[in-house]
């Protein structure tokens, strides 16, 4: 159709415009997990590498939105479908099944215990807190 | 046949599919939460391993992308706290305090519970990560010396009470405040809980994520602490 405008560019997203924003993305959080890595083995601190790169990429995205922008395209799907990738280790822990069943007691008393305990004081506390704070 | 069940790519396509497929089933039926797509497609790829005669190892084998990916996708749970973050920052000391406060209760009961029974040490260390977000649960049974696929189980479980008894048990107790809601569904049951958080208002998920991921750092740090104690 004559006269129809051109799309409008891209918003630019951080990476040039021949690079794929997904598989960047995907580098930058893999870059980040191995860096988590790394300082774990180097300090041998107990906890996760992937952890660390948590705590690395909330440090630097707090001081550059540029870094959030270029997460995002990789971060946001995988967030979004996290869930597909706890099937494989649940259809192990179905051929496990024994095991959660013999200690069926005490763990629905553990779990259920914890979340129903946890789940109440998170809320009332948090509520009464939050709600000083505005009268205050 | 059998080349076609044992070829490399198999596991990967059967779990893809059945967690697609249980996702459209789970928007068809108005979104259940007892029929969450990962509970459903976990059912049905264990039966069909089972019918074809394939070995946890060979799937194990065939699916070891995803298991890549849920480092890079723990990485990414930065990005709903640095979204939610000035809120955050605004009320920092009721969320530190909730934060600190749920997480003691949480271990104590857990403790409690499983010492009363006189379960054994391994069950005890299994389940600590339970309301931990999954691939961080992974992780970290992994550095606690938990078995970890039955921490998963345990996880999902405390996901779906989350999204299913979650809403309910907060109106008993009158929490109304949507931020006060969302923080706690985060806290007990992490991504699954979030979702139904979001499903509630845009102010409970953000808060339930931010929650979820702030449960998750304090966790890393304190369980191989408690950890110690039963190994």
């Amino acid at each position: 159709m004559p006269g129809t405008p051109p799309p409008p560019p891209e918003p630019a997203r951080g990476w040039a415009h021949h690079v794929p924003a997904v598989l960047a993305g995907l580098a930058l959080l893999l870059g980040l997990q191995l860096a988590g890595t790394a300082l774990v083995e180097v300090t041998g601190i107990p906890v996760p590498g992937a952890v660390v790169g948590l705590a690395a990429l909330l440090a630097l995205g707090a001081r550059w939105r540029g870094v959030v922008a270029r997460a995002e395209p990789a971060g946001t799907p995988l967030l979004k479908h996290l869930q597909l990738l706890f099937v494989p280790p649940g259809v192990g822990a179905l051929t496990q099944l024994s095991t959660l069943v013999q200690n069926a007691g005490p763990l629905a008393l553990a779990v259920g215990g914890s979340f129903a305990a946890g789940l109440v004081v998170a809320g009332t506390l948090l509520q009464r807190l939050l709600r000083r704070r505005v009268s205050a | 046949m059998s080349a076609l069940v044992h070829a490399p790519g198999f596991g990967l396509f059967l779990t893809l599919a059945a967690y697609l497929g249980a996702g459209e089933l789970h928007r068809r039926l108005g979104r259940p939460a007892l029929l969450a797509p990962v509970l459903v497609a976990m059912v049905v790829v264990a039966v069909a391993l089972e019918l074809l005669g394939i070995g946890y190892d060979e799937y194990l084998a065939s699916v070891s992308v995803l298991t890549l990916l849920l480092g890079p996708a723990t990485v990414a749970l930065a990005l709903p706290l640095l979204r939610s973050g000035r809120a955050l920052l605004a009320d920092r000391g009721a969320v530190l305090l909730t934060l600190l406060a749920t997480g003691a209760v949480s271990v104590a009961v857990t403790v409690a519970a499983l010492e009363l029974w006189g379960a054994s040490d391994a069950l005890v260390l299994t389940t600590l990560p339970r309301s931990v977000t999954t691939p961080v649960a992974l992780t970290l049974g992994q550095t606690i010396g938990a078995s970890t696929t039955l921490a998963v189980v345990l996880t999902l479980v405390s996901g779906v009470l989350g999204a299913t008894v979650g809403p309910w048990l907060l109106d008993r107790v009158r929490v109304v405040d949507p931020r006060a809601r969302g923080f706690a569904v985060g806290m007990v049951s992490h991504g699954i809980g979030t979702s139904r958080a979001l499903a509630e208002s845009d102010t409970a998920g953000g808060w339930s994520s931010a929650a979820m991921v702030l449960n998750a750092l304090a966790m890393t740090v304190v369980l191989p602490v408690v950890a110690r104690a039963f190994s």
